[in-house]
């Protein structure tokens, strides 16, 4: 016995803090975690709306419309001459074959509705990309227009334009949101860690009265807070990725939309969470208990 | 040394005041009996000698520190230089008699064989040896306060702030604990025992009497 309390450390003791009220660790971890899942599920609707408006804005700008009769390789002469235009980084052939895959690959589970087609609908088309400097301007969608072969001209430059405009004005509320969450999943573990020291006020005082410093008296409910925070965002993780395993799962959406790009888990989540929560953790321990302390006058 | 320069003390809400011009000293070393009814003031004086209460007005002096200029974060060093023993023992009870008493050492920083060793010598002393690994919330009356006693007595303080050590136990253990409050048990620190029992005061032989009546002081002896 003697040994065993001579090396009690702030993690040992926080280890028996946790080992006398389970209750409490409870009420604490699930508290946590439903914080920290909100926090995690915005972080992955951000981190997902990022990355699929960055795949639509360096996709292609400008779509030709070939004509049907036009030979693969006059297509990719076509493609090598635009190619050699300075507005013009890259070009690339999508067949009418392709073309049915690839849409076939976006309906998903309802992909059979094509089954009933007797004619590819879709038309070869060459799909470009801008010179990040360049437009797509009037003068340009005529040039284009005119080469031979061409049958339309279509651009969603205009549109992605103001996607990129409203996605840099989203960024800041969406960062002021992420921090706002965040300041909240602090309060929520200052609080536990409040309603942890309420519990032991009576060892508190007598640490204090026998001289411990604030640190002392600290570092047991800092090191909980901590570990409370990784339990939490290990769970919150969990609940996370079986949330949007049954959002992603194709038999679950309606009108065969596809979500995976939007609900994909991203897979640092439960890294950035654990941070998150020990960052958490540690700022709202050392709220929680300089307060409570200096409530009672303990310090 | 304990010195007092026109202490008084006023809690918010209440009237009168709880110390009114307390001016007293006491010299390193002695026996001081501090005495007087309920709500006399006694804990209150006692409270603002290890820097729980601050004094409305005037100055408390401990062992040469005046608490009013005392920052809040050196304030546990003081009270590592100081043994505080109260009425209600104030243990840890799910942990043993061994744990309880290394607790005044282990937060001054006193650590392995140090502690082991001090904790042993002062669990001697009170004679709770036998008892070091046992529960503390599990003794008897007498027992805990002894055990509160040598946590008090572990850092080998200057000062020894005793609130009715013997107020909640029997006549035998009062005598026993009043006896470890004297001479050697203590190595010389300065001892202040509030009280508001005349039969202990004749326990101690030479001890100054100072008594309290409606937070004003009198020295009797």
């Amino acid at each position: 016995m003697t040994s065993r309390v001579q090396s009690r450390g702030p993690v040992m003791r926080a280890f028996l803090r946790i080992k006398e009220d389970l209750w409490l660790q409870g009420v604490a971890v699930s508290t946590l975690t439903v914080a920290l899942a909100i926090m995690g599920v915005y972080l992955a609707l951000c981190f997902n709306l990022y990355q699929a408006s960055s795949r639509l804005l360096s996709g292609p700008s400008l779509t030709l419309v070939l004509d049907n009769r036009i030979e693969p390789d006059e297509a990719a002469g076509l493609s090598a001459q635009l190619v050699r235009m300075p507005q013009i980084r890259g070009a690339r052939f999508v067949g009418r074959d392709e073309a049915l895959e690839r849409f076939r690959g976006q309906l998903g589970p309802h992909a059979n509705l094509l089954d009933d087609l007797r004619d590819n609908p879709l038309p070869n088309a060459l799909e470009l990309v801008l010179a990040p400097e360049h437009e797509a301007t009037d003068e340009l969608i005529a040039l284009l227009g005119n080469q031979a072969g061409v049958i339309e001209v279509v651009t969603s430059r205009p549109w992605l334009h103001r996607l990129e405009a409203a996605i840099t004005s989203a960024g800041d509320l969406a960062l002021a949101l992420g921090l706002l969450l965040f300041l909240g999943v602090i309060l929520v573990v200052s609080n536990t860690v409040r309603l942890s020291v309420h519990v032991r006020r009576e060892q508190l005082e007598l640490m204090a009265l026998v001289g411990a410093s604030a640190g002392y008296m600290r570092r047991p409910f800092l090191v909980e807070a901590m570990l409370q925070g990784v339990a939490a965002a290990l769970l919150a993780s969990l609940l996370i990725w079986l949330l949007f395993a049954m959002l992603a799962a194709p038999a679950s959406l309606p009108l065969g939309l596809n979500l995976e790009q939007v609900v994909s888990f991203p897979a640092l989540l439960p890294l950035v969470l654990i941070i998150l929560a020990i960052v958490a953790g540690l700022l709202g321990g050392f709220l929680g208990v300089g307060r409570t302390l200096r409530q009672r006058r303990l310090l | 040394m304990i010195r007092l320069e026109g202490v008084t003390k006023k809690y918010l809400g209440r009237p009168d005041a709880a110390l009114k011009d307390i001016n007293l000293l006491v010299p390193p070393g002695e026996f001081v009996y501090l005495t007087g009814p309920s709500g006399a003031g006694k804990t209150t004086l006692l409270r603002l000698l290890f820097g729980a209460e601050l004094p409305t007005s005037g100055r408390v002096l401990v062992g040469g520190t005046d608490l009013g200029r005392l920052p809040p974060r050196k304030l546990p060093l003081l009270r590592r230089r100081l043994g505080v023993v109260f009425q209600d023992f104030r243990l840890l009870p799910q942990q043993s008699v061994f744990e309880n008493v290394a607790l005044s050492l282990h937060v001054a920083g006193v650590r392995d064989a140090a502690l082991v060793r001090r904790v042993l010598e002062v669990l001697a002393q009170v004679k709770l040896l036998e008892q070091s690994d046992v529960p503390a919330g599990t003794l008897s009356g007498g027992e805990q306060q002894r055990v509160a006693l040598a946590r008090a007595l572990a850092p080998s303080p200057g000062l020894i702030l005793a609130d009715e050590p013997t107020g909640n136990l029997d006549p035998d253990n009062a005598l026993m604990i009043m006896r470890m409050l004297v001479g050697d048990y203590v190595g010389g620190a300065t001892v202040l025992v509030a009280t508001h029992d005349p039969t202990l005061l004749s326990l101690v032989k030479g001890a100054k009497v100072i008594h309290l009546s409606s937070g004003r002081l009198e020295e009797r002896s």
